[in-house]
Order: C-alpha cells, then sequence, then structure tokens
C-alpha cells in the first residue's frame, strides 16, 4: 500500500515538474538577473512583474543603487547576465555602475533594462549614445485623450504593436497604462520599437490651459528638436547591438507597477479590451522574454561548403568550380529550453566576396533538412582570396553573421580544357609522326637484304 | 516633484465639468504666390472634405473660431490644438501646434516654399491632416479634416547600416566567353590535309611489291612490339598520365627494348652479312 502511494506521489512530482517545465522559459544567456532598485521604490510594489520572472526560472538578485556589493562586474567580467535598473531618479550611484560599465557589460553580452524619467540622470546621457533624443528635463508625456478621465493627464493607455510588426509579441495584448516620459527615435536601423506613443500624446510641463498653449506654440517654433509630440514617439524602445546583446529603455517604472498592471482599462478607450484587464503584464513578461534573449535568438550552428559532387572542402577553389554552400541555423526554443534548427529565414542571403560583393544570391531552406539552407552557384573567374559572407539582420531578431575565407586560384598548368577542336591537325600530324615511325622500324627489320642475294645468287649459278 | 504635479492634473480634471469645445467657421485658403487665392473651402467636421492640392509656392492657410459649447458661447484657448499630418503609406507623422489667441481664434499658415519642420517627409501619397484639441477643463476632441497632396520632400540620408536590414538586390557575376575556336569543319579540313600525304604514300607503297620475310621473325618482332609500346605510353601520357609516371613506365619499358633492340640489330647484321 505504502509502495502504491510512493508511486503515486513520485507520478505526481513528475506531472507538476513537466508541466512547470511547460511554464518556464529560461534565457539562452543565463539566468542570474541583477535589479538595482531606486530607494524611493518599494519592491512590492512590482512584484506582479518580479515574481512572475522568478516564476519563470530567473534568480533575482536586489540592491540599491549606493550599494557596493554585488557588484555588476568584477575585473571587468560581467557577473549577471541582466540587468534591471529601475532608478529613473538616481543621479549618483556606487562606484561599478556607471554609463561605460553598463556600455562594457553589454558588449560581453550582457542584457540591460533601463528605466528614465523626466530627471537629468546619468542613465538619460547614455541613452542618448543610444540614437534616443530625449525631451527637455520636466516635461513628462501626457495624452487629453480620451476624456473624461479619473486620473491626471499623464497617465494613458498607449496600444501595443501588433505582432506582424513586432513578433516578439503575443497576439492582442490589450491596451497599456502609461505613465512617464517619451522620447523620438533618431535614425539607427538598432532600434527596436516596443511601445509607441499615441497620436495625441505630447510632453509638456503645463498645468493650465492658456500660458500652456503658447508655451507649446512656442516651443515648436523654436526650431531644433520642437515639440515632442504624435505617435512617432517611443515610450519603450529597445536596440539590439552587433555583439548580440539587448538592451531596453523604458520611460517608466510603473509600466511595470502592481497598481498600473491591475488598474482596469477605460470604457471607450482605443481598441480592443474594453473596460478589461490592461496588458500591462502580458507586455512586460513579453519584454523581459525579448530582452533576456529568450524569443527572436538565433544563432548559426555549422557552415560547410564544397565542390558540386564531392563532399569534402577543398583547401583552394578553382576560377569558374560549382560551389555548394550549406548553412545551419537554429532558434532558441522556450519549451525545449534549447536550440532547435530553424527552417522559416525567408531571405537569407549569401554574398561571395573579395572587396565588393561579386556573387549575391538567396539561401532558401532545403526542404528535407530542418535548419538547413543550401545553394549552388559558379565561382567568378577571378582569381582572389574571397569570403563567403552571411550578413542577416532584421528588427529584433539576433544578427547572423558569417565569414568564410577561401583562395580561390587559377587553373594550373593541366587544368585547362585538354582537347581542343582547333588542334585536330596538329593531333593528325603528331599521330603520323609516330606511326611513321613504327612503321618504318618495322618495314626495315623485317624487310629483306637485296645486296648481298646477288652475289650468293651468282655463286650458285 | 512628479507626484505633485499629477495631484494638480488630478484636480483640475476632478474640478470641472465636460464642456464641449465648438469649432466654427473653419476654412481653408490656397493662395499661390502673387497670384491670389487658388481656392476656398469651407470644412466640414461631421466628415472628411475633398482632398486638396499645393504646389511647390502655394500658401494653404486655416482659420476657425474656438468656442465653450456653443459657436456663440466664449472664446477659449484649449491647452492642445495641434494639426497632425499622417503619411499612411509610410508612416511618416508630423505635428503642427496651431497658435490660438485668448479669445479663441485660431490661425495656420502653411507656405510650401518655406515649409515649417513638423511637416514629414513626403511622397506622391496624400497627407491625412486632422485637428486634435484637448484641454485641462474641456472635452478633448479629435477631427479629421482633409487630405493634402504636397510636393514630394527629398528623401533623407538613410543611416549607412539600413541597406543591411532589408534584402539587398541579387548580383550574378557575369563570366568572359569561353575562348572562341575555328568552326570544327575547317580543323576536319585542316586533318584531312595533313593526312593527305599518307593516302599519296600508300598508294605508291600499293604499286610496289614489299617482301617482308623477317617481318614477324622472333629476333624483330620484340622490339617492333616494344616500340609499339612506347607509342602507346606516349598516347597514354597525353590522354591522361603525368610526366613522372610517364619516365617510370618508360624507364621500366626501356630495359626490354634495348636487349630486344640489340638482338635484332645482331640478327640484322648476320643477315646482311652471310645468311642470305
Amino acid at each position: 500500500m505504502r509502495f502504491f502511494t510512493k508511486a503515486f506521489a513520485s507520478l505526481l512530482t513528475l506531472g507538476l515538474v513537466g508541466l512547470s517545465g511547460l511554464v518556464s522559459a529560461k534565457s539562452s544567456t543565463g539566468d542570474s538577473v541583477l535589479v538595482v532598485l531606486d530607494p524611493s521604490l518599494k519592491r512590492e510594489n512590482y512584484s506582479v512583474f518580479f515574481s512572475r520572472l522568478e516564476q519563470r526560472g530567473y534568480q533575482l538578485t536586489f540592491r540599491a543603487p549606493k550599494d557596493v556589493a554585488p557588484a555588476i562586474m568584477e575585473y571587468d567580467v560581467p557577473m549577471f547576465s541582466h540587468i534591471i535598473l529601475f532608478t529613473p531618479e538616481t543621479k549618483s550611484y556606487a562606484q561599478d555602475i556607471t554609463p561605460q560599465s553598463l556600455v562594457s557589460a553589454l558588449e560581453q553580452g550582457t542584457n540591460l533594462l533601463i528605466a528614465l524619467s523626466d530627471k537629468q540622470t546619468p542613465l538619460s546621457s547614455l541613452a542618448t549614445e543610444f540614437s534616443l533624443i530625449l525631451p527637455p528635463p520636466g516635461t513628462p508625456v501626457i495624452s487629453h485623450h480620451p476624456f473624461p478621465r479619473d486620473a491626471g493627464v499623464d497617465l494613458f493607455t498607449a496600444a501595443t504593436i501588433p505582432t506582424g510588426a513586432a513578433p516578439m509579441f503575443s497576439p492582442a495584448i490589450p491596451d497599456v497604462w502609461y505613465r512617464g516620459v517619451s522620447h523620438a527615435l533618431g535614425s539607427s536601423p538598432y532600434l527596436v520599437p516596443l511601445l509607441r506613443a499615441p497620436a495625441e500624446s505630447f510632453a509638456a510641463d503645463s498645468t493650465a490651459d492658456g500660458a500652456g498653449a503658447d508655451a507649446l506654440v512656442d516651443a515648436a517654433e523654436k526650431g531644433g528638436e520642437g515639440l515632442w509630440a504624435g505617435g512617432a514617439m517611443g515610450l519603450v524602445t529597445g536596440f539590439q547591438t552587433n555583439v548580440g546583446s539587448r538592451a531596453v529603455f523604458t520611460g517608466s517604472v510603473d509600466l511595470f507597477s502592481n497598481e498600473l498592471a491591475k488598474k482596469h482599462l477605460p470604457l471607450g478607450g482605443s481598441g480592443g479590451h474594453i473596460g478589461g484587464a490592461p496588458g500591462n503584464n502580458r507586455w512586460a513578461q513579453d519584454v523581459a522574454g525579448w530582452l533576456f534573449q529568450e524569443t527572436l535568438t538565433l544563432r548559426i550552428d555549422n557552415v560547410t561548403h564544397h565542390r558540386a559532387g564531392e563532399d569534402f572542402t577543398p583547401e583552394t577553389y578553382t576560377i569558374n568550380d560549382d560551389i555548394v554552400y550549406e548553412i545551419q541555423i537554429s532558434k532558441y526554443d522556450i519549451r525545449a529550453e534549447t536550440f532547435v534548427p530553424y527552417s522559416d529565414i525567408p531571405d537569407l542571403q549569401l554574398e561571395f566576396t573579395m572587396l565588393d560583393p561579386h556573387v549575391r544570391t538567396a539561401l532558401p531552406a532545403v526542404p528535407g533538412k530542418p535548419g538547413t539552407y543550401q545553394v549552388a552557384f559558379r565561382a567568378p573567374d577571378r582569381h582572389g582570396v574571397f569570403k563567403f559572407l552571411v550578413n542577416w539582420r532584421r528588427t529584433g531578431w539576433s544578427y547572423l553573421h558569417s565569414s568564410v575565407t577561401v583562395p580561390v586560384v587559377p587553373p594550373r598548368h593541366d587544368g585547362y580544357p585538354r582537347f581542343l577542336s582547333a588542334a585536330w591537325p596538329y593531333y593528325a600530324g603528331a599521330a603520323s609522326t609516330s606511326l611513321g615511325f613504327v612503321l618504318f622500324c618495322a618495314l626495315w627489320l623485317g624487310g629483306d637484304v637485296r645486296g648481298e642475294r646477288k652475289r650468293g645468287g651468282k655463286k650458285v649459278e | 516633484m512628479m507626484l505633485s504635479r499629477s495631484l494638480v492634473w488630478l484636480l483640475a480634471a476632478a474640478a470641472v465639468q465636460a464642456a464641449k469645445i465648438a469649432v466654427s467657421s473653419p476654412k481653408v485658403t490656397i493662395s499661390g504666390k502673387g497670384a491670389g487665392v487658388l481656392q476656398t473651402e469651407t470644412l466640414s467636421l461631421t466628415q472628411k472634405s475633398e482632398s486638396l492640392t499645393l504646389g511647390p509656392t502655394d500658401t494653404l492657410k486655416l482659420t476657425f473660431q474656438l468656442t465653450e459649447g456653443t459657436p456663440d458661447g466664449k472664446g477659449v484657448q484649449p491647452h492642445q490644438t495641434f494639426l497632425r499630418f499622417y503619411d499612411a503609406a509610410s508612416g511618416e507623422e508630423g505635428i503642427q501646434p496651431v497658435r490660438v489667441s485668448s479669445g479663441g481664434k485660431a490661425k495656420f499658415e502653411l507656405n510650401m516654399a518655406k515649409p515649417p519642420p513638423s511637416l514629414p517627409p513626403t511622397s506622391d501619397a496624400p497627407l491625412s491632416v486632422s485637428l486634435i484639441l484637448g484641454s485641462f477643463v474641456h472635452e478633448s476632441a479629435k477631427y479629421e479634416l482633409f487630405d493634402l497632396h504636397v510636393p514630394a520632400s527629398g528623401t533623407i540620408a538613410p543611416h549607412p547600416d539600413a541597406t543591411q536590414f532589408a534584402p539587398q538586390p541579387e548580383i550574378t557575376h557575369t563570366f568572359h566567353a569561353p575562348q572562341a575556336l575555328p568552326p570544327r569543319p575547317v580543323s576536319a579540313v585542316g586533318t584531312a590535309l595533313v593526312f593527305a600525304p599518307w593516302v599519296v604514300l600508300v598508294g605508291l607503297m600499293s604499286r610496289i611489291s614489299i617482301p617482308l620475310p623477317n617481318l614477324f621473325s622472333t629476333e624483330t618482332l620484340p622490339f617492333t612490339i616494344l616500340l609499339g609500346a612506347f607509342e602507346g605510353l606516349l598516347v597514354w601520357y597525353w590522354v591522361g598520365l603525368r610526366i613522372g609516371d610517364v619516365l617510370l613506365y618508360g624507364a621500366v619499358l626501356a630495359v626490354p627494348t634495348v636487349f630486344a633492340g640489340n638482338r635484332a640489330l645482331r640478327a640484322t647484321g648476320r643477315w646482311r652479312a652471310g645468311k642470305r
């Protein structure tokens, strides 16, 4: 009897573990997260966000900006895989957190989530380096639409970007509550917009109609950046670096708070779930999933190249050779917590380059083999040192870069075509010479010796 | 600081009942440079008016009156009186605040010769112009005004890395034409010419009788055969071998050839000296 209960208990735990495995989604780069929390912000106010992260398998470590331990880097090696900086108003940090150390951590693969506010802090000058243009200090983003509202104008709902334009989000996320600052996006293609401001919103610090209106018009006419307004502004923007690490700059910490996650959407709001729960929680978890390299994370597993018809990789190619190039790509699967082959990249391209690309072709997926992309092409008839270059970059996805150098040599002395139709007379001549020589030798050796026979003939008679 | 400001906004919003802002006599005038008025339209706020076109030197003037509640009410100056220019095709957007006097008179002028920086980059697609009104004390509103066709702007120089974020055009290498050879019939004629003396030779040789008593004798046949083997080795070299192999096989063949040749020559010497 005890045996059966024990077996049943172990089966139950196995089932639960399996179920939690479906729910948890660990990052492809590590689960240690350092959360730097401003002393004025209480950890309990963000418990929904943090506890959901912990449920997904991340180990959170909390500290204040002025704490000395745990440091983000020791001896220039990052100590955590991800850093969340909920310090929108902190002006001075401990020695280990500086914009330079954060960038250095980013270069070594650490992902960052940085909160901004309408105050000028060292992190807002860091945001400028990432091609984000912040409004003047003291101008949070406000919206008078829709009216009337039970809260101040600085709290409004923003529509989320649909999955088609931003593949890191799950479909049909309701509007999110927002209270904070906005920023204008620079022209850098490395930016990944995650939340855009509504068209009616704008950044202002005025509190009354008359003087405020004049101030806005004057700000717009002043020139320079003018007025931060409209749907072109971003509220939360991500940045993907060349190394593969990701950074997210959010203009609001309240976006992640329990208060806004539980506040119901207004009736008559824009789009979707009128009066229902807001999308703050789901949206925040999707952003964390993208930031911590769970979603849209690709990597190159293997690259091979060989001549058509052969299966080994030669040391050099000859001009005009038929070359076959194959690359294997996999994507991080959240449920399996590992990289699985991925065949759905529609526009992968291969360049065969020597200073300039000589050949650029599409790399289609091979139907039978998951994750394999293959193309066959002919090497140009120029010799030199070429490289197979795959450089695939798309907004939101991790970048694929592979460069394999290969020499292409002119044909060897015996690599040229050997039997030419123009040479037939010369073949005929050479063959005639050989044949003639052998025939002559045979005839000379085999022939009669007439001279001596005359003498012998006389004697006989 | 932010908390206190939100409190002010909260109080301001809660303090008043929302009165609507009435937009009366919205009028659009397009005038050419020096040529006077080209077009005047009175806009309807309930539906979008037909589209307008601005030339490169035209000026567009938009005027309207903002009053509280009804068109006869007191003039208001709301916090937000914005014109939004939006290109649905490219997603470009520009926001232009409209200056409203304290009596509620709003006037906006757009001179295409000196466009304001709030006008977004344009192409052939029209810009949809809408009016956004927002206030701390009155009800906010949004009106779609009209579509505006403006001359296409110059394109902004994109970021140098931007080309990598989309599929780039395919490049195929143009190969040199293969080496031109003379036509095959010409080569065939040449080959025939080279073989022509053989025809003559065979013809002449067939007229005379050539006795060959020692052709297959055991003294001379090995040498003849080995000579033929040498020629065969050269043909094999031409078809596929390399010099090293040829020299090796040639050296191997040379040994019996030397002995066979000596034997054959000794035999012919004997024959010429004495045998017959």
